[in-house]
């Protein structure tokens, strides 16, 4: 491995903003971190270029740890956005400066620019000073000088972020061509998508200070397994559908996803139709595709090689679009087609038509949407505006129902609405909160979100299960959440009371088993704490230590479920998430 | 160049007149006035004024504490204006409020203080005084008092120029391998190279002019501690109007000398960093 990043994490006033990334990139890979601004990825390459320390975790560089080696002993090239040229040098003293340090003998230093001269295409420019070079030359020195010392890896921070269109092109051209005539390790830093498929062997995408997912350009367009990635990688429509024994079923129709797995019981899911996977016709019977329902072309728009449609979806289509464009509410499907699709039916705004989808991606997250419960409407209201709670769902693109139960939590009451519990359910954290949230377990909540009306975006999520039988989903569910908040993930393992220490062993296999798994099933990474005593006491005691902290506990049963968990939900302060499954 | 050519700057003509009147009247007019003064001497007057051991000592004394004095603050200068601009520390606002004190201040109220400190029975000067060192009444106190109330200069002419340091200059040198001196030496000392040297002129300059602080702390013992200033001065209380201006002449030579020697070194630095950049 040319890098190695283990567990890196970087805070900025207690906020990692770099969030227990592990990472592997091969020698000679040309690796792209991909991610909005503030998403973490140029600090995790000025950490990998040793510009900022980390807080905790481990790098290495070609099986060398360089954890606390100062850049200029780590051997690595940067190229900086606005191209960082010494001003008062030449171009040719601007790249032999890496060699003069390195006191190189003046004949070997000529030599060796001629060479990267023309490597980046710039022969002649040597005694020219970058003030009177374009943007695209300086850059193109900019790389000649971080290649001179022979550097084992080459990291780029946003190197095109300065110049226009066309330059830009040109230059990812011949960036890539060094690349490969060299075969360097390289890393660069963007947020354009297009150019992370221009350039990457694989990709790595980042948000809020998590690296989401690593993968081929194309494996991560077909099949991403979060939201984030789905979105922001393309476009994408997104729906809440159901997944049934026999497919998925978005609203009315079911159709196959390439990835069935028929053993799950039926629940809601998350499903991808990218917008090339929308075919439109006059009529259903004229579509080649299954039929999704009946939309109303809002917008066409030629933008050349394809043609670009927003339609929205008829009101008796019963398929459930989430809002897809930056957490706005929007109804509209996107729609992009090839000129030969728009030439065999042409279609113009106002125009009602048929909507068929070719292919549709279920992503494996298991929060899929929230329902508010309250005992009134006033009530569950005020939930769904919680900020904690709007702030999940904005980031999640997805949305809060309202499920009215006026007799939450009166013993013995049947449930007022007869519809199964579908997403995440939410409870405002007022008195008697566990004999509610037992109230509604027992009815068939699965997952379930204690809510404090003051209750801010946790700093620390802290996850643990009881029985076996709900620890897989509990861990999905956590890496779900985690990333969607910039928090760090702490597993706390708690054993009976332990005056002998005998069980510490099997505390430990515990902890490291379930890091494991949370790594391996989820690309998650946590922390663990091993403690002693009883749990709900443990995790009250452990909550009320710092503030800004969320809970998320899996349960397996339910037995003496008010009794053990007064005190944790009780009037408490912090969010809490019940997992429960396996039999009640 | 022909002013009659159109020019991209309009208001060419009336700018520069303002200037041309400007300079002239308050800076070229006296000055002529001056050498006037002492152009209306004999020769043999004039030189016997002007190399009077008594001025030649003066001479020595003046120049060389100044330039002592604004070789101190260069440096100084430069690491105080690091410190303000690279570093966050409780009271960074009120320590930058500090350094325009000199400047606030009446010089001579300066000189008391400084003389109050380091007269063999001051504060510190009780303490050196053993050690054998004498500040107050010898050229050590001059030079202090000159660099204290020049100090302002050099701090100001160097802060702007290290705010515009970027640091991805010298974050792009420590990953291809220099340390921090030769960062220093080799990125940040050129970027403020210019603004170094106005530091150093102006702080030069102000200390060559400087009389009210340095009166007090010099004990003013002829050929010993006696600035040129101050010779002047003795020269007008004895009605000797043509020595006094025969003096000012010899300061006005020699600072402009150092001056324009320093601006086309100046000049020529920039030639070599931006030459032909249009």
């Amino acid at each position: 491995m040319s890098i190695t990043l283990d567990q890196i994490t970087k805070r900025y006033a207690g906020i990692p903003v770099v969030n227990d990334v592990s990472l592997d990139i091969g020698d000679g890979e040309f690796f792209v971190l991909l991610g909005p601004s503030g998403s973490g990825k140029s600090t995790l390459l000025r950490a990998v270029a040793g510009l900022s320390t980390v807080d905790h975790g481990r790098i290495a560089l070609h099986g060398r740890d360089v954890t606390h080696v100062a850049a200029r002993k780590r051997g690595v090239g940067l190229v900086f956005q606005n191209y960082a040229l010494f001003r008062h040098m030449t171009v040719a003293e601007n790249i032999e400066f890496a060699l003069r340090v390195r006191r190189v003998r003046a004949r070997a230093r000529r030599q060796r620019r001629q060479e990267l001269l023309r490597l980046v295409a710039l022969d002649g420019l040597d005694d020219r000073l970058p003030a009177q070079l374009s943007g695209g030359q300086q850059q193109r020195v900019a790389v000649a000088r971080a290649l001179a010392h022979k550097p084992e890896v080459l990291l780029l921070d946003e190197p095109f972020g300065a110049l226009d269109a066309k330059i830009r092109e040109e230059l990812r051209r011949t960036i890539r061509q060094v690349q490969r005539e060299l075969g360097i390790t390289t890393v660069l830093v963007t947020h354009d998508q297009e150019e992370a498929f221009a350039l990457a062997d694989r990709i790595g995408i980042m948000n809020l200070g998590r690296l989401l997912e690593v993968g081929a350009p194309h494996e991560l367009y077909s099949r991403p397994t979060t939201r984030f990635v789905a979105t922001f990688l393309g476009a994408a429509n997104l729906f809440l559908a159901r997944r049934t024994p026999e497919g998925v079923q978005v609203g009315a129709t079911i159709m196959a996803a390439a990835e069935h797995s028929p053993a799950a019981p039926e629940h809601e899911v998350v499903a991808v139709v990218r917008p090339e996977e929308v075919e439109l016709a006059a009529s259903r019977e004229a579509l080649g595709s299954r039929y999704l329902g009946r939309g109303v072309v809002d917008e066409v728009m030629f933008t050349g090689a394809l043609e670009r449609l927003r339609v929205r979806l008829a009101d008796s289509t019963p398929a459930s679009l989430l809002a897809f464009a930056d957490g706005e509410a929007n109804t509209a499907l996107q729609v992009t087609r090839t000129r030969p699709a728009h030439r065999g039916v042409e279609v113009r705004a106002g125009q009602e038509v048929a909507i068929g989808v070719r292919r549709v991606h279920v992503l494996p997250t298991p929060l899929s949407s929230f329902t508010a419960c309250a005992a009134t409407a006033l009530l569950a209201e005020a939930l769904r505006g919680q900020p904690l709670l709007a702030q999940l769902v904005a980031r999640m693109r997805t949305r809060v129902a309202v499920r009215l139960e006026p007799q939450l939590g009166v013993p013995d009451a049947p449930c007022a609405t007869q519809a199964a519990f579908v997403g995440t359910t939410v409870i405002g954290s007022q008195s008697e909160c566990a004999q509610r949230a037992e109230w509604l377990l027992r009815r068939g909540a699965k997952d379930l979100l204690v809510l404090p009306a003051h209750a801010v975006a946790p700093q620390r999520v802290l996850i643990h299960w009881m029985g076996d039988a709900a620890r897989s989903a509990t861990l999905a569910v956590s890496a779900s959440v985690l990333r969607h908040v910039p928090a760090e993930a702490v597993y706390v393992g708690i054993f009976p009371d332990d005056p002998e220490g005998t069980r510490a062993p099997q505390g430990m296999r515990t902890l490291l088993d379930a890091r494991s798994e949370a790594q391996a099933a989820h690309g998650l990474e946590m922390r663990t704490e091993l403690r002693f005593g009883e749990v709900a006491e443990q995790l009250a005691r452990r909550l009320a230590e710092a503030p800004a902290q969320m809970l998320i506990i899996g349960v397996s049963g339910l037995a003496r479920f008010g009794e053990r968990f007064r005190a944790l939900l009780d009037g408490g302060q912090w969010p809490v998430l019940i997992v429960q499954r396996g039999p009640p | 160049m022909s002013l009659r050519k159109p020019s991209v700057l309009p208001g060419f003509g009336l700018t520069f007149g303002f200037t041309t009147f400007f300079l002239s009247a308050i800076v070229l007019l006296p000055l002529a006035a001056l050498v006037l003064a002492a152009a209306s001497m004999h020769w043999a007057d004039f030189v016997r004024v002007i190399s009077s051991p008594r001025a030649l000592g003066s001479y020595r004394l003046s120049f060389g504490a100044s330039l002592l004095a604004a070789s101190i603050n260069l440096v100084f200068g430069l690491i105080i204006a690091w410190t303000l601009v690279r570093y966050e520390f409780p009271g960074r606002k009120l320590i930058d409020a500090l350094i325009d004190m000199p400047f606030a201040l009446p010089t001579a109220v300066s000189g008391i203080a400084l003389t109050t400190v380091f007269a063999p029975n001051g504060w510190i000067g009780r303490y050196l005084e053993p050690l054998g060192v004498k500040v107050a009444y010898t050229w050590l106190g001059v030079t202090l008092a000159l660099t204290l109330i020049s100090m302002p200069f050099a701090v100001r002419a160097v802060q702007p120029a290290l705010l515009e340091v970027q640091r991805e200059l010298e974050e792009a040198a420590e990953t291809l391998g220099a340390g921090r001196f030769y960062v220093f030496r080799r990125i940040i000392l050129p970027t403020v190279l210019p603004a170094l040297l106005t530091g150093f002129t102006l702080s030069f300059a102000r200390a060559v002019g400087e009389y009210g602080s340095v009166i007090f702390i010099a004990g003013n013992l002829p050929m010993k501690t006696e600035i040129t200033p101050l010779l002047i001065v003795i020269h007008l209380e004895e009605f000797d109007y043509q020595g006094a201006a025969a003096l000012g002449v010899v300061m006005l030579t020699i600072s402009f000398g150092v001056l324009l020697a320093i601006n086309l070194l100046q000049g020529w630095g920039r030639r070599r960093h931006v030459q032909a950049a249009h």
